[in-house]
């Protein structure tokens, strides 16, 4: 039997689906195909340029060379029909690449080529092997989506996508209904692939779609066609493997390039790179969308029945591969995200659909978990109460936050108060240490004698406008409500307190927002006030009197929302609104008037973990704005409509949808993004220390 | 609901000199003395009524703390209107009344109308500043003036409506080109012909904000 490809799927909204052909149904391919190669280098010099950093391509480049002195050996040893008509490649593209979970990171790049054969033309996609950005996709998962010379007799359409995000993708239909999984042009080349296929076959763009190009659309299939597109009801097909000799070739000579060099290529790189990088900056993990994540679902899932029903088969058929140890390393390189993410403004439209956006804005990140409760949290401690895996745990509480009854545990450790290291006996040993500590600190303010305040003018400002505010935070809980409820007199005592261990910083407003759900979650006086102090460590600056640290929060958030939604930025440009001090609160008191109390310490507790980047408060804003960006600018909001409508969201915002799209936005902005936040913004330490805190910071 | 004219005010002052309360008492009439403090800016709007006019005003009530200053500075644009509150039981907030007018002075369209606010006024056992202290700086600054108690709601009403009405009296003064929105004045659909009318008008009075 024979097919396309293991990794098809059928849409089933399409009614033909009831008379659909078996899964292992045969597609009419020309057998035996067999190309003579032209000379044409594998990569233009321009390209060279463009791509010179990115691991793909220099692989891609080594395979490439490497390939064009095996070509003519495999073909020969192979091909008794080497003698065949001359192929030709019209098109060929490096850094297409397939998606085969919802994690970029598990993408598979290959190359894409359209080859003219007489009057026939092909497409064929074909990983690069002993290259995958993530190490669980073995060569099997490799071949198994490998398109191999596909004649555009069977190809009904082709629909292109220009995500807000991210790279352009195509989805080829197969005239049988079937469709391969996303090609996203990592290097761009959508609009050359396509202007190329119509040079050659007939291709018509669709009269109820412009991103749908029929090809062949002889009888007018385009209803079809379109209901046949109707992805989120994609079901999968497990298909058989292709036997078609003219694609196995090709996949052949893969192979054999593989073994001549790519790896050492690829080892090099990823040696160089020094200690393993946190996975968030992996730019290769990158955005996943609504429709990657609905077919990374199909295509696992074909994946793997087609694994179950063809392992044999397949094991057979690729022996040599299975054998071979892949090169899987992180190939990461700084630059890499960068030169991608610099392509997105140019290749995505000016203006979005924001219908559109907000529905693929929905389902973008990872799906949000059940909170870690303490069952769960027990397993991510030693016997004696040291947390084994502390970026596991981080990335538990990133995705799920905690139940609330271990917040008064983990905060502390999430915070730095405690180190991760710490076992239960040495965390209750610093606790009543920095008991003591605690009462020394507060003592310098409570040993002010009266006749000493009134000489003491600091000191009386500062209590009077701690004293004001204390009264005027969270009243409305019942923790704090009340005349003469202690609680408000212990948040008043811990800013008072704090205000001499940092005299220098002092009070400002808002602290008492960042205190008021510490000290309800520790309910210790003491303990409450350390978190406090870890979290100003990380936030005091916002609090500066001369603002420094909110300007550069604001400037970062500015050049994030530049990066990641240019008519964004220019429209706030062009209306004067480039201060973005419509996003002061949210950033000062870390959204805590955006959400209500439970929710704000879910956020809290998320934004703690520093899991993708210890800016991730700057994406969410740039999620917010995102999610909004349809109605700033299509009501044309000038600054002070602006302001107010930002205002007014108070209460309306979706945490968890904005936290994925946070967390999708974070790593497609990926080390471009975090190149933006000017040094020493916080919650990053001042650049002074730099140095030193950074790698504690490693450890948060 | 439609108005003949939007006012944009901004109130500023010290920290806790009740400014938000003033804005509360003002829009929903009553006096809630437990309230978050204001981070950033809140907005509150009421409509009023001037030579049977409706007029809308959209008040900004801002954070008072000092270190916010750089921040609020960017409210005073295209503020029509202005509330300077300061707190007759604390005499430093009347002290920092000047630097409140430089700011608003530098920040603020020159014809922006300011009412001093002497707040409090309900706690006079307490007062640490005199009526005639706060009348002579009103008129050594050209401002207007009032003691006022978001408490008891004395004088609230009328130190907004005053305000308001001595904005209305420079647009028929001809002081205003009201087709600027800079000066903080929008002209609505509420019955005044003019090239600029309605562009906000039914839009922003429908909006949640008088609630």
């Amino acid at each position: 039997m024979s097919q396309t490809s293991r990794s098809l799927f059928l849409f089933c909204s399409f009614p033909r689906n009831t008379d659909f052909p078996s899964p292992r149904r045969h597609l009419p391919l020309p057998l035996s195909l067999r190309f003579q190669f032209s000379a044409k280098p594998p990569m233009l010099e321009s390209e060279l340029h463009d791509l010179s950093d990115d691991a793909d391509y220099a692989a891609s480049l080594q395979q490439g060379s490497a390939g064009v002195m095996l070509r003519s050996d495999s073909t020969k040893q192979r091909s008794p029909s080497s003698d065949r008509d001359g192929a030709e490649i019209v098109f060929l593209k490096d850094n297409v690449a397939i998606h085969p979970t919802q994690f970029a990171s598990e993408r598979i790049s290959g190359r894409l080529k359209l080859i003219k054969q007489s009057s026939a033309l092909f497409m064929t996609w074909i990983p690069y092997k002993g290259h995958s950005s993530d190490a669980r996709l073995s060569d099997k998962d490799r071949n198994l989506y490998t398109i191999k010379a596909v004649p555009f007799t069977d190809i009904r359409s082709i629909r292109r996508h220009n995500p807000a995000l991210g790279w352009q993708y195509i989805i080829v239909v197969l005239s049988s209904g079937l469709a391969y999984p996303p090609l996203y042009f990592y290097s761009g080349g959508v609009k050359e692939f396509l202007a190329t296929i119509k040079q050659h076959v007939l291709l018509v763009r669709s009269a109820e779609d412009a991103n749908v190009f029929l090809v062949n659309d002889f009888q007018n299939t385009l209803q079809r066609t379109l209901s046949s597109l109707e992805l989120p009801r994609a079901v999968p097909l497990a298909c058989g493997p292709s036997n078609m000799s003219g694609g196995e070739s090709i996949l052949n000579e893969n192979q054999e390039r593989v073994d001549n060099g790519v790896d050492n290529g690829s080892l090099s790189v990823s040696q160089s790179h020094g200690r393993p990088r946190h996975k968030a900056q992996d730019p290769g993990r990158d955005l996943s969308i609504q429709v990657l994540e609905k077919f990374s679902l199909v295509t696992r899932f074909a994946r793997e029945t087609t694994s179950q029903i063809f392992g044999e088969n397949q094991s057979n058929g690729f022996s040599t591969n299975e054998r071979r140890t892949p090169i899987q390393t992180n190939l990461d390189h700084p630059k890499k995200s960068s030169d991608i993410v610099e392509n997105i403004p140019d290749e995505s439209p000016v203006v979005l659909d924001s219908q559109e956006f907000e529905r693929l804005s929905l389902v973008w990140g990872k799906p949000r978990q059940s909170p870690l409760c303490s069952e769960e949290w027990l397993t991510f401690l030693d016997s004696e109460g040291r947390v084994i895996d502390s970026e596991a745990l981080r990335k538990r509480v990133f995705y799920g936050g905690l139940d609330h009854e271990l917040r008064n545990e983990v905060w502390g450790l999430l915070l730095g108060y405690y180190s991760y290291e710490s076992t239960y006996a040495e965390r209750e040993f610093l606790k009543s240490v920095k008991k003591s500590e605690y009462e020394n600190i507060k003592n310098q303010w409570k040993s002010i004698s009266s006749a000493q305040a009134k000489r003491f003018t600091k000191f009386r400002e500062r209590k009077g406008l701690i004293e004001k505010d204390v009264v005027r935070t969270d009243r409305s809980l019942t923790f704090y409500e009340g005349d003469d409820n202690p609680n408000v007199t212990v948040l008043r005592d811990i800013l008072l307190t704090y205000s001499f261990y940092n005299f220098d910083l002092g009070y400002c407003q808002g602290m008492s927002d960042l205190l008021s759900p510490i000290l309800f979650v520790m309910d210790d006086e003491s303990e409450a006030f350390w978190c406090f102090v870890a979290l100003m460590e990380r936030l005091g600056p916002n609090f500066n009197r001369d603002q420094n640290g909110m300007h550069s929060q604001l400037f970062a958030l500015s050049k994030l929302v530049e990066l990641l939604d240019s008519p964004l930025h220019n429209y706030f440009k062009q209306h004067d609104c480039l201060n973005y001090f419509f996003c002061f609160r949210w950033i000062l008191i870390q959204f805590k008037r955006e959400f209500e109390f439970e929710r704000t310490m879910r956020l809290w507790e998320v934004l703690w973990t520093h899991y993708p980047s210890e800016h991730l408060h700057l994406y969410v804003c740039v999620a917010i704005l995102k999610r909004y960006r349809g109605k700033i600018i299509g009501e044309e909001m000038d600054f002070d409509t602006l302001l107010k409508f930002i205002n007014e969201l108070s209460g309306h915002i979706d945490l968890d949808a904005t936290l994925r799209d946070a967390e999708a936005l974070c790593i497609c902005a990926g080390e471009n993004g975090a190149a933006r936040i000017p040094p020493g913004t916080p919650p990053s330490l001042p650049v002074d220390d730099g140095s030193f805190y950074a790698q504690q910071d490693e450890i948060l | 609901m439609s108005y003949a004219y939007l006012f944009k005010y901004i109130i500023i002052g010290d920290t806790g000199v009740g400014k938000s309360c003033l804005l509360l008492q003002f829009t929903d009439k009553r006096f809630q003395p437990v309230h978050d403090l204001t981070i950033g800016v809140e907005f509150g709007a009421r409509m009023i009524t001037i030579d049977n006019k409706p007029i809308k005003l959209q008040i900004w009530d801002t954070a008072g703390q000092e270190s916010f200053r750089s921040i609020t500075r960017s409210y005073y644009r295209g503020a029509a209107g202005a509330l300077l509150v300061y707190d007759i039981t604390r005499r430093e907030t009347f002290n920092h009344l000047a630097s409140w007018l430089e700011d608003a002075r530098q920040h603020a369209n020159a014809n922006m109308t300011i009412m001093l606010i002497g707040n409090k006024c309900d706690l006079a056992h307490r007062r640490a500043v005199s009526t005639e202290e706060g009348e002579q700086f009103a008129k050594e600054h050209g401002l207007i003036f009032m003691e006022a108690s978001a408490k008891t709601a004395q004088n609230v009403e009328e130190a907004f409506i005053k305000t308001a009405a001595t904005i209305y009296k420079k647009i028929q003064d001809g002081v205003f080109d009201v087709s600027n929105e800079s000066y903080g004045i929008k002209v609505g659909y509420g019955g005044i012909p003019g090239p600029s009318g309605g562009r906000d008008g039914p839009s922003a009075s429908a909006g949640t904000c008088c609630s």
